[in-house]
Parts: C-alpha cells; sequence; structure tokens
C-alpha cells in the first residue's frame, strides 16, 4: 500500500495565483482577414517628384519584371530590385516625345516597349538602349492608348481621339487594319490573353467593342454598352472575361455568353480611372493557389480589390491624392499606383527571390560533401550521457507530465512576501502599465495602497506621478487611477511643495488634465448636437 | 424517504484506524468511518442519539492485532460505545447519563495481553457535566473530569479529578502516562497511575503562564509539554513533574535542592526545568502535536498555515494558503500519513514528508460571512434540480458544488482567482451565483470593496461546464456591468441561452449567449454573453428577476413593483403593484400562470399574483427567506422567519417554517417547522430514479431540499405523508434533527397568529395531521380513512415498527 501511495499524484494544497492585468474586450470580428493582410502586406514606398500625373504604368513580362511610367513628356524605367532596397531613383528615362506621353506597353518577351504620345505618334523603343527603332505615324488626333497583343510580337494596336482603332504591322511601320465604328476618343483597349486576333477597346461613346481581326469588314464582333465613358477595359486571364471601367463603377462581362453583365462593382465614389488584374496567392490546405483579383484605382484616392469569383470587395485601401493608373507585376511581388500630382505609390512585397537564381543556387551546392557517417556513442564521450534525452515520445506512448512550474515576476514574488511597496515600485518601474494597474488593484483588494502611496519615498512618488500623468485619462484605467491622484496629491502635499521634479510631475498632470477636460468638452458640444437628432429619429 | 445531510465533519478530531486505511470522522449523531485511498465514505456507526464528541480507536496491543478495529466513542446523550468499525457493530453500551464533552483512554498501552489471565480495567477519563448538583454548587464550576471504569461499565465512585468552568479538551500523552487540559492560563497535568485500580491517587501539577492558553500537547517518549496560547506564543516545558511525579518519599528532599537551580523560563517556582518560547503564530494557535518520533513539532492556527517546528534547533518549515483556519492535526500510524481538518469542514489527507494533499474529505463548507453592506442579496445559494448538486458560495472565493444525495463535495470553481486569507478583512465577496435549468451554465457576480473610495468593481461572470466532467470553465467576464452599481439578482432563461442579471443602480440587461460550435476539433464550444437589451424603469432599483417557465415573460422588481417585460424584444408588457416594501425575491410558480413575490423590511410579506388577471391574488405577512417553485406543478414552498416571541414559546427554538402551497390556494398544504432558518435556502430537486430508494414500489415526484443557515440540510418528499412516516421510523437514529419533524411536524395551529387574515379558513385544511412518535402503531392509522395508505402498505409498516422496537429493546 504504502509504494503504491508513494506514486500517487498529490495537489499542491497552497495554489499560487498570479497578478494579472483585466481582460480586455475580443473583437468580434477578427481585425484582418487573410487577403486584406495579403494586400497590406505590400511594403509601400513612395516614388516622388515626377512631374504632373502618371498617366500610365506597365510591367515588363520577363523577369525582374521591370516596371516603366508614363507621365508628362517621358517614360522612366524602375527596377524593383532596387525598390526593395530603397532606391526610388529610374534606372533610365526616355525623353524622346514631343508631347504627353498616353500610355506605354511592353512586347510578350520585354524587349521593346511602345508608347503613345498626344502628337498622334507612336513610338517603339529599344528597352535597352532606349533608341526609338519605329516611329509609326497614321493617327491624326492624340493617341490615347496602345498595346501588344499578349501572343504576338509582330503587330500592335493603338487607338485615339479620332475614334479609329488602329491595326499595326511593326516592322513596316505601315497600318495593316483600321478599324472604325466607335463614335467618341477611344480611351483604352486591351488584347485577349489566349487568341493573337482578339482584342476589346473602350470608347467615351460608352460602348466597347471586341474585334477579331480575323472578321473581313473591319467590323466589331460584339458590342456591349457600359452606361458611362468608359475609361480602362481590360480581358480577365479566362479570356472569356472583360471587365471595363467608366464612372463610378466596374462591371465584369461575359463575352463568351454574348456580352452578358456578370456583374457591377459601384463601390467608388468618383470615377474609376484605371483597372488592372492582381492576383492572391492563397494557401489551402498546404498547397498553394493563385486566384485573381480585379484592382481598380479611382480619383477618390481608393484602389480597392475586386473578388470576381465571390463579387465581393476584399479590401480597399486609401491614398492621399487622385490615382490614375495601376499596375500589378506578373510575379505577384509588386503593385505600382500613379497619382495626379506626379507620385507613384510602388508596394513591394517580401518573398522568394526568382526561381532562376534559385537554380543558380543549386548549381553551386552540386558538389556539397556527402554526410559523414555516424558514429555510435561511446560512454567516453559527453553526449553519451545525454542519449535519448530529446527523444519525442511515439503515439501511444504513456506520458507522465511534469507539473509545469508557475513563472513569478518580481511583483508576484514581492507580493507574495507581503512587501507590497517594493511590488509597487518595481512594477512601475518595468513600464507595463496593465501590469501597474493590475498591482494596484491587488493592493487595493488587500488594503494597502494608501499606505504604500504614504510610504514611497521622493523617487519612486515621482515614478508614480509620472505614470498617473500619462495614464490617469486613460478612460480604461481612469476610474482606479482618478481616484488615486487625488489622494496621491492629497496625501503628499508636504513633499510635492519640497521638490522641483515632482512639481515638474505636477505640471504634467495638471497638462494632461486639462487636455482631457478639452476634449470631454468637445465631445459634450457633439453630444449636444446628436442627441436632438437622435431623439427626432427614435420618434418616428 | 427522506435523506440528511451536510454535517459538520470538524466538530471533533477525527482518528485513524490501526492500519492507516481508514478515518474515523464524528459527524454529528453518528461517527462516518471514510477511505483515506479514496477520500469516500465506507459506512456510519449509528447509534448515538447526540452529538458524537469523541472517538478513541483501540490501539494494537501486538502487530498482529494491527487489523482489529475496535472504538470507543463518547456523546452528549451520556453514552459511551464500544465499536467494531470494520463490520460496523455495536459491541457495548455504557450509560453513564450525564453529557460527555471530551473522553480519554489513557492506559490502553498499560494493559497487558488478555491470555495472561490478570485482567484489568480500562479506565476512561471524561469530561462531563454535573447535572444533580446544581442548587447548591455555584453555577460556575459544573464541568467535572471524572474517571470512568470502561470495564465494569460505570464511573468511579466520587472521583472529581477537576473542574472547569467550561468544557475543556483533555489531551492525553501518546505513552498514556499523562493527560492534561489547559485552563486559561493554567495547565493542570495529571499522571496516570500505575495500577489499574480504581482509586488510586492521581496527583497532578500546574503550570502556569501570563496568557490564555489554548492547546497542549505532549512528546512521545520525553517529559516535554508543548502549550499554545491566544497571542500566538508556543510554549514548551521540557522535565515537568520531575519532582511531583518522581516517587513517593523524595518530594520534599527534591524540592529543596530545586529552589536553588536555574530554571530558565519557568514561573512561579513550577514543577518543570525549562520552558522555552516560540512566537511566528499572529494569532491564537489551535493546533499543536508531536510528531511521532518527537522530532518536530506541528502548529497552526488562525491564519490556516501548518507551521513544522525542528525541536532541536527551532527552525521552521511551511505549509502556507491552507485557506482556512486549522483545527486538528492527527497523526497517522502510517508514517507517511496524516490528515488537518480545517474550519471550511475539509479534512486534506497529507503524504506527510513533502506535505501534498492526497485526498480530500470535503465536508459542505460553512457560510461565508460578509460584511453588512452586501446582506440581503440572497444567500448565494443555487440548486443544480437535476443532478441533485448544490452550488455554495465559500469563503475562498470558490462555487462549490455539493451532492445532496451522495452527501459530498463534487467540485469546486474558483471564481476570483485570490488565495484567501482567514484573518484578513473580507475585501471581495461572491455576491450571487445562478445555474441554468440543465446544469450546465453558471453565472457569478462578486463585487471588490473599494479603498477609501477608490479601485471598487463589481464583475459578472458567466462559466461553462465541459462536455463529460462537471468542470466549469469560464467563458465571459463583463467588468462593471451596471457601471458601478451592485447587481442584486442574476437569473437565468430556461433555454439556457439568456441570462438577466438585475442592478441596485436602476437598471437590468439581458444577456445573450452566441456559441459557436468549432466543429473541427471534438465539438469544442465556445460560449460567448453579449449584452442584448437593458432596460429600466423610472430610475428605480432593480431588485429581483425571474423568468417565466416558457421563458417569454421576464418579470423585474422594481423595488415595490414587479415590471413584466417581452425578454426577446425587450418591451414592457404591465406593472404590478404595489407592496409596501421593497421586493427581494420573484418566482414563476411553475407552468401556472402565477408569480410569488417577498418582500423584506419593516412591513414583510408574501404576495402570490396572478398572470392572467394582472392583480394580487393573496397575500400573508410573513418574513421569506427562501421560496422555491417546482418546475412541473404549481405548488413551491416558502421558508418563514417566525417573529421571535412565538419561536421561543411554541416553537421551542425552532425559528422557521416550511409552507407548501399551491398557488391557487392561500392556505398551506403542509407546514414543517425547522431550526436555523436565518440564511437558509430551499430547493425543488427532480427525481432521478436511480438516485432515490423506492418507497412503496412508486418514486416520488418531486423532491424538496432544505438547508438551514449552517449548511446541513434534508432531502424529503413534500407530498408522501406515509412513506416519510415510515422511513423516519426506520432511520431515527441517524436523525441531525435539523428539522424537528417528530413532535410538531403539522403543528400548523400554533402558527394562527402568524396568519390572521386566513384563520378562518384553517379548519378546512386538506391535509390529514400524523404525528410520527416513539410508538408508531400509535399514529399510522389515525385520521380519515380515505387518506389511510392500503392496508398491505400499512400492514408491513405496522410491523415493521414493532420489530424495530423489539430490538431497541434487547439491547
Amino acid at each position: 500500500m504504502a509504494e503504491i501511495r508513494a506514486e500517487e499524484q498529490t495537489l499542491a494544497i497552497s495554489k499560487t495565483f498570479l497578478i494579472k492585468p483585466k481582460l480586455k474586450p475580443k473583437a468580434r470580428t477578427l481585425p484582418q482577414t487573410p487577403e486584406s493582410k495579403y494586400w497590406s502586406s505590400f511594403k509601400s514606398t513612395q516614388i516622388p517628384n515626377l512631374i504632373s500625373s502618371i498617366s500610365s504604368l506597365s510591367f515588363s513580362p520577363s523577369p525582374p519584371h521591370p516596371f516603366a511610367a508614363a507621365y508628362s513628356a517621358s517614360v522612366s524605367l524602375f527596377s524593383p530590385l532596387s525598390l526593395s532596397d530603397g532606391d526610388v531613383s529610374p534606372s533610365s528615362t526616355i525623353s524622346s516625345f514631343s508631347d504627353v506621353v498616353s500610355s506605354i506597353s511592353f512586347r510578350s518577351d520585354g524587349l521593346l516597349l511602345a508608347a503613345s504620345d498626344l502628337s498622334g505618334l507612336v513610338q517603339v523603343f529599344d528597352v535597352k538602349s532606349r533608341t526609338p527603332l519605329r516611329r509609326l505615324r497614321s493617327h491624326t488626333r492624340p493617341v490615347r492608348f496602345v498595346k501588344y497583343p499578349v501572343l504576338d510580337k509582330l503587330h500592335l494596336l493603338s487607338g485615339g481621339d479620332d475614334a479609329v482603332v488602329k491595326f499595326w504591322d511593326v516592322a513596316g511601320e505601315s497600318v495593316v487594319l483600321d478599324l472604325m465604328g466607335h463614335k467618341d476618343y477611344v480611351r483604352c483597349g486591351d488584347c485577349s490573353p489566349v487568341s493573337p486576333d482578339l482584342f476589346v477597346t473602350g470608347s467615351y461613346d460608352h460602348t466597347v467593342k471586341v474585334w477579331d481581326v480575323r472578321v473581313e469588314d473591319s467590323r466589331s464582333v460584339l458590342e456591349v454598352n457600359h452606361g458611362k465613358p468608359v475609361e480602362d477595359v481590360i480581358y480577365l486571364p479566362s479570356g472569356g472575361l472583360i471587365a471595363t471601367a467608366g464612372g463610378n463603377s466596374v462591371k465584369i462581362w461575359d463575352l463568351i455568353g454574348g456580352g452578358r453583365m456578370v456583374h457591377s462593382m459601384e463601390s467608388h465614389n468618383k470615377t474609376v480611372t484605371s483597372i488592372c488584374v492582381g492576383r492572391i496567392r492563397k494557401e489551402n490546405c498546404g498547397d498553394e493557389s493563385m486566384e485573381d483579383r480585379i484592382l481598380s484605382v479611382g480619383l477618390d484616392g481608393y484602389m480597392k480589390v475586386f473578388d470576381y469569383g465571390n463579387m465581393k470587395v476584399t479590401h480597399s485601401m486609401r491614398f492621399p491624392a487622385p490615382l490614375m493608373s495601376v499596375g500589378f507585376s506578373p510575379d505577384c511581388r509588386t503593385r505600382v499606383i500613379g497619382t495626379s500630382n506626379g507620385i507613384i505609390f510602388a508596394g513591394r512585397r517580401k518573398g522568394k527571390e526568382n526561381v532562376e537564381s534559385g537554380g543558380g543556387g543549386n548549381v553551386l551546392g552540386f558538389e556539397s560533401i556527402s554526410e559523414p557517417e555516424r558514429r555510435g556513442l561511446r560512454p567516453t564521450y559527453f553526449r553519451y550521457f545525454h542519449r535519448g534525452q530529446s527523444e519525442k515520445p511515439v503515439e501511444g506512448d504513456y506520458l507522465v507530465m511534469r507539473n509545469k512550474k508557475v513563472k513569478l515576476a518580481e511583483h508576484d514574488k514581492l507580493l507574495k512576501k507581503f512587501r507590497h511597496k517594493d511590488a509597487l515600485v518595481s512594477v512601475l518601474n518595468k513600464k507595463n502599465r496593465e501590469n501597474v494597474v493590475a498591482v494596484m488593484e491587488e493592493l487595493v483588494t488587500r488594503k494597502k495602497l494608501l499606505k504604500c502611496v504614504s510610504n514611497l519615498d521622493a523617487d519612486e512618488l515621482g515614478l508614480l506621478l509620472t505614470f498617473l500623468s500619462k495614464n490617469a485619462t486613460m478612460p480604461r484605467y481612469s476610474s482606479l487611477l482618478m481616484g488615486l491622484t487625488e489622494k496621491v496629491i492629497e496625501m503628499r502635499a508636504e513633499d510635492i511643495r519640497s521638490s522641483d521634479p515632482l512639481k515638474g510631475h505636477i505640471r504634467n498632470l495638471k497638462r494632461s488634465i486639462e487636455e482631457e477636460l478639452r476634449i470631454q468638452h468637445s465631445l459634450q458640444e457633439i453630444q449636444g448636437i446628436i442627441s436632438p437628432l437622435l431623439r427626432i429619429a427614435g420618434r418616428r | 424517504m427522506m435523506m440528511r445531510g451536510g454535517r459538520s465533519l470538524v466538530s471533533s478530531p477525527p482518528a485513524f484506524s490501526n492500519d492507516a486505511k481508514k478515518l474515523l470522522v464524528c459527524t454529528s449523531n453518528t461517527v462516518s468511518v471514510f477511505s483515506t485511498a479514496t477520500g469516500l465514505q465506507i459506512t456510519s456507526l449509528e447509534g448515538h442519539t447526540a452529538l458524537v464528541t469523541s472517538v478513541v480507536v483501540v490501539p494494537p496491543s501486538s502487530p498482529a492485532a494491527k487489523v482489529l478495529c475496535y472504538c470507543w466513542t463518547a456523546s452528549l446523550d451520556g453514552t459511551i460505545r464500544y465499536w467494531d468499525f470494520s463490520v460496523p457493530e455495536l459491541m457495548k453500551t455504557i450509560d453513564i447519563r450525564v453529557p460527555i464533552f471530551n473522553m480519554v483512554i489513557p492506559s490502553f498501552l498499560d494493559i497487558p495481553a488478555e491470555d495472561k489471565g490478570k485482567h484489568r480495567d480500562l479506565f476512561a477519563y471524561v469530561f462531563t457535566e454535573d447535572t444533580k448538583e446544581t442548587q447548591e454548587k455555584t453555577k460556575a464550576l459544573r464541568r467535572q473530569i471524572r474517571k470512568c471504569n470502561l470495564s465494569k461499565s460505570r464511573l468511579v465512585g466520587r472521583l472529581i479529578l477537576g473542574e472547569t468552568k467550561k468544557p475543556e479538551v483533555l489531551t492525553v500523552s501518546p505513552s498514556g502516562k499523562f493527560f492534561g487540559i489547559r485552563n486559561k492560563c493554567k495547565l493542570r497535568i495529571w499522571k496516570v497511575p500505575d495500577q489499574g485500580s480504581e482509586h488510586a491517587a492521581v496527583r497532578k501539577i500546574t503550570l502556569h503562564h501570563t496568557k490564555k492558553i489554548t492547546v497542549i500537547a505532549f512528546h512521545p517518549t520525553q517529559r516535554v509539554i508543548a502549550a499554545g496560547d491566544v497571542t500566538g506564543r508556543i510554549l514548551t516545558w521540557r522535565g515537568f513533574g520531575n519532582i511531583a511525579f518522581a516517587g513517593n518519599n523524595g518530594v520534599e528532599k527534591q524540592k529543596l535542592i530545586n529552589i536553588q537551580e536555574d530554571k530558565p523560563g519557568v514561573r512561579d517556582n513550577d514543577d518543570a526545568d525549562s520552558c522555552t518560547t516560540w512566537h511566528w503564530h499572529s494569532a491564537e494557535v489551535n493546533v499543536l502535536s508531536f510528531s511521532s518520533d518527537g522530532a518536530y513539532l506541528y502548529s497552526g492556527g488562525k491564519e490556516g498555515v501548518l507551521v513544522v517546528w525542528q525541536l532541536d534547533t527551532g527552525k521552521k518549515k511551511f505549509l502556507p494558503r491552507i485557506g482556512s483556519p486549522l483545527l486538528y492535526f492527527i497523526d497517522s500510524p502510517d508514517p507517511t500519513l496524516s490528515a488537518i481538518s480545517c474550519a471550511d469542514n475539509q479534512i486534506h489527507l497529507l503524504k506527510m514528508p513533502s506535505m501534498g494533499i492526497l485526498k480530500t474529505i470535503s465536508g459542505i463548507k460553512t457560510p461565508c460571512c460578509c460584511p453588512e453592506m452586501c446582506k440581503g442579496l440572497g444567500n448565494g445559494i443555487a440548486f443544480d434540480q437535476t443532478a441533485g448538486l448544490v452550488a455554495l458560495r465559500t469563503e475562498n472565493y470558490c462555487i462549490q458544488f455539493y451532492s445532496l444525495f451522495d452527501d459530498r463535495g463534487i467540485s469546486e470553481v474558483q471564481v476570483c482567482e485570490r488565495n484567501h486569507q482567514p484573518g484578513d478583512d473580507v475585501t471581495v465577496i461572491v455576491t450571487a451565483v445562478a445555474l441554468s435549468v440543465d446544469g450546465s451554465l453558471m453565472s457569478t457576480s462578486e463585487v471588490k470593496l473599494a479603498e477609501e473610495g477608490i479601485g471598487g468593481l463589481v464583475c459578472l461572470k458567466f462559466w461553462q461546464a465541459g462536455s463529460q466532467n462537471k468542470e466549469f470553465s469560464l467563458s465571459t467576464i463583463v467588468y462593471e456591468p451596471h457601471r458601478d452599481a451592485g447587481i442584486s439578482a442574476v437569473t437565468f432563461h430556461p433555454s439556457g441561452n439568456m441570462v438577466v442579471s438585475s442592478s441596485f443602480g436602476g437598471d437590468f440587461k439581458i444577456w445573450r449567449c452566441n456559441n459557436d460550435i468549432i466543429q473541427s476539433d471534438q465539438m469544442h464550444q465556445n460560449f460567448s454573453w453579449t449584452c442584448h437589451a437593458v432596460g429600466s424603469y423610472k430610475k428605480r432599483p432593480m431588485t429581483a428577476a425571474a423568468f417565466s417557465a416558457d421563458g417569454s415573460v421576464l418579470a423585474v422588481a422594481a423595488e415595490t413593483l414587479i415590471t413584466l417585460w417581452n425578454p426577446y424584444k425587450n418591451v414592457l408588457l404591465a406593472v404590478l403593484g404595489d407592496t409596501l416594501t421593497p421586493i427581494v425575491n420573484l418566482s414563476f410558480l411553475g407552468k401556472s400562470d402565477n408569480l410569488a413575490a417577498a418582500s423584506c423590511g419593516s412591513n414583510p410579506q408574501l404576495s402570490v399574483w396572478s398572470m392572467s388577471k394582472l392583480s394580487l391574488s393573496w397575500s400573508y405577512k410573513l418574513r421569506i427567506e427562501a421560496v422555491a417553485s417546482a418546475v412541473d406543478s404549481s405548488s413551491f414552498a416558502a421558508l418563514a422567519l417566525l417573529p421571535e416571541s412565538s419561536s421561543e414559546t411554541t416553537f421551542k427554538g425552532r425559528d422557521g417554517v416550511i409552507l407548501l402551497y399551491n398557488a391557487t390556494n392561500p392556505v398551506p398544504t403542509a407546514i414543517w417547522s425547522v431550526k436555523k432558518a436565518m440564511g437558509g435556502a430551499l430547493g425543488f430537486l427532480q427525481v432521478n430514479p436511480s438516485s432515490v430508494e423506492e418507497v412503496d414500489g412508486k418514486t416520488p415526484e418531486v423532491l424538496l431540499a432544505y438547508m438551514n443557515g449552517d449548511h446541513e440540510y434534508v432531502v424529503f418528499d413534500p407530498y408522501c405523508k406515509d412513506a416519510h412516516e415510515v422511513s423516519i421510523s426506520q432511520k431515527e437514529g441517524l436523525s441531525a434533527l435539523e428539522l424537528k419533524g417528530q413532535g410538531g411536524q403539522y403543528g400548523y395551529a400554533s402558527i394562527y397568529g402568524e396568519l390572521p387574515e386566513f384563520s378562518e379558513k384553517r379548519p378546512e385544511t386538506p391535509w390529514v395531521p400524523s404525528f410520527p412518535s416513539e410508538r408508531p402503531w400509535e399514529t399510522i392509522f389515525s385520521g380519515s380513512s380515505h387518506n389511510l395508505p392500503p392496508l398491505t402498505n400499512l400492514c408491513s409498516a405496522f410491523l415493521e415498527s414493532l420489530l424495530e422496537k423489539r430490538t431497541a429493546a434487547v439491547e
């Protein structure tokens, strides 16, 4: 019997309770959805001091995905790698334009860049040498957009204020097709990601037309009416859907279904100026999947992320200026937003460096030495005596748990020894105000707080007064601390009068109280305004 | 059927059996035998008819005799009984006809083995009350120490060893050579005479101290005695009685020599070599005990810390934060086991060198005292109707769950994470506890008192029980639910997902439970409570709240008015009023459309309101302590306090009555008079067929539990009268008699003065009075014929009562 009893678990008769701060209310909804976490993980850097508004942004399809920004009569190229180092100067600038650049587009291999300007000229540049290789002149009015097809390296699409959409043969600097049909300025267009022959254009005549170069008589295949002047149009990656932006709304259309509107997103307050496709990495049950989103920016300064699978706005972000253009890099690591006052908000996400460079690392690490043979441990070796201690339990093993040791903070230990003043001083030194308040509350329940206050020496009293001046007006603690402040001043008036640093603390305290009083006054004013309104609303 | 329980386990020191596997605990009229391995009750020794004051286990005369289980018990009923507690069986009864406050049997060790043929008498020293000579003697000295010859079953002649004013505790030395008492500032020690003869002269010495001595202990081997006093000092006299107890002739000579000798610390030329003092305890010492080898001294007192002193060096070891004043420390024959009894009715079995708790024998916790400002908030007792549990708040900021059917503590929930210091002022009080109908949810409220106006806090806490075990875990804390106003009542909605808390600050809040069940990890339910609605009525303090049985109506008492609300939409439905004084208790009466309200103060009142007519049905001028209504039927029970004048004369010290009413009828269907009703509680319990023995082949529908101010309780069937009296006659010996039903149980006539309004209706009361008494056959057949039970039942009860009487007579 005695042996069995020896193995019995005994409970400690005395429980030790830590002095814990009061619990905080838990938010009923999560503060951040995983999605908004993703979008806020883009570390924002500003690229300032560009002249006038950023009319267009384009990412190179080839890694490391540099992007070009068109502003005023120049185009600047930026490297995202230098962005993450905090370098915001452009890597190169093309300024051989006679007028304001309206639109730019990279070819699918990222070697050529097409740019259109308001003089009606479309130029094709070599990205590296920055020399204009071709000048395409046919538009009679300002060109508003230029676009390289996704799957085609030889042709180019452009449209302008002459309401004509032109399909160019770049090499010969000649127009292949003049596509008539729009009745107002053509402002935007996009090429299908799945077919080299299909593209859409949007115009201020409220319509978006789908063109097919294979159609004989140069007429549009399909036409949808957005209802407002169309500012931007994009193909969604499937090639079957397009999104159009115009007025306050972004609309999604099903082209395969004959131009049916799928959804209209109307959460912007002002005109939506630009949209692009963003991608989000989702991790479901271990495997990663990419989901596409529509990023839209508007003159109201908001960027919205729209999930067109669930037809929901999943994130929105505010910027301090009207936004003109948006771009998202194909590797999902950079998103740039151009404003009307010459600032680019570039966001870059941390992530794995490119796969290519990783491959290079493999080549280097190929000749690594094979692991040495493991020798059996001998009692001559120190580790012999520690062997097996870090062994993890196998499933089915019977675990004998050791009682967790309660970790006592310094003030806990002092309170256990009934050294109340020392506990208060120690927790005041620790600068954690929740713990300070918790210790004060514990002292109140022991009816020792005022005794502690009366026993503090000058330095410690200064500590206490600093704490009070900082926290007495905080609503969470004010019920306790205001009363305490009053008592402290009342009890220690003599000491405070005789010491200059303490007087300084009292001045700070007074200042914070006055501040609080001001806030209360203004709040009461607001309440005075609101309460009749509420009364009226309640009467209905 | 009738169950009693909630008795004090700590009225007298317990005793270990010789193999340390059993612990004998005096529980009012019985001695309960607990297993030390499991902490559960094995059996009980029933026979005494008054409080058992001492239990002495017969030590083994040889190692082989360790298995023998014999003990002597002494009781206030004037008998000493000898038991074999393994069976259990009563072996012998000695009736000395005077109440025994204490008994020691020092001379077990002197008894030679029986087989030697020379049989010597066994003597006990008993502390009795002198009942006869009250006239001649001064009243002061009526308690006497006398010697009792247990072998011959009588007190020894006129031998009176000592007399004191109050009954004191006799302490015997482990060697059996000395015994002593404390008497104010003096210690009296007697030497047990060597011979077992009756009139051998008993020699005594007296040791003096300047403070009142509270407890004494003898060293097991040496002539050392330790005593604790009211100031917390521990005095140790070494070599006491060297002169007086030395021999017969040398007394005079040694005294002469010793006068010159240096005797440090010894006062008044006392008969001791030296006296040393230790002082650690801040309040009086209640526990003092030497370890069995004599190397250590255990001491404890009001502050709830067990101190282990190394006797030679005076070094201390502590077992702190026990949480309750210590009363007794008992060493067991097994060196690894000992027991401490605490004032909160718990006996902890300690594993000895490490002093960890092996098991706790948990009695019902004593009511906690709370300061004046929190009185009248209800008594903090909630009944779990389905499981037969009662939840009580305890002094160490816990809620104790106590099984009424099993008579043992089930679990404790720590409401405030604090250690209780028995000596300190009460600054944190658990004011209310409420249980949902199914017992899976609990809500508590607590108040932290402010220190000179700063730092006061009111908390409302919601708890949920785990799915399998009854362990409650905290789900939500609400700080200052009604700003700084105190909570007057907390009540659960019948469905369990709604709670109303009313406050003296003039509003009530309805809290709703949002339970998001997380399916993935084994159905873990996560409850969170949020405020659903706030209501107030003319800024009046809200004093009580109750939900109707279907949960569609919420009644909240706004002082003297009753406001009725729709709890879902928070719409005021109706206002009932007025009572004369503020209502403290509201209760819907089962499924009926009646509401009972009890108000206290100068004009106490019990009123029943009809919900269909929105008017007062009937009312009494009674001071109501508690109201309980059965869930299914329309009857309800009220515990009324009697005015002091009537309780002295007609009720023989009983100060309360339980009245059982039908809601529609102002005439009570039954009345029981009870003791210690102040602070009592009532609760109806649903009957779980497995837990309740069947009576006459049928189980009672519902049981009524009454708990008195000392937390002793009785559970009985309020409707079944025949079964009631039969089982009383069976269990008469057990009775703790907090419910003195035997004589005046249906003595409703004596309450006439209380109920003037309906006095003319009295004679029509439908029930039949019956008086279970010493001779049940006289009362079994009384009453009208249609109310008699079937003949078969009567016959067996009748015969049984006859049989019982015979056997008692034989003894």
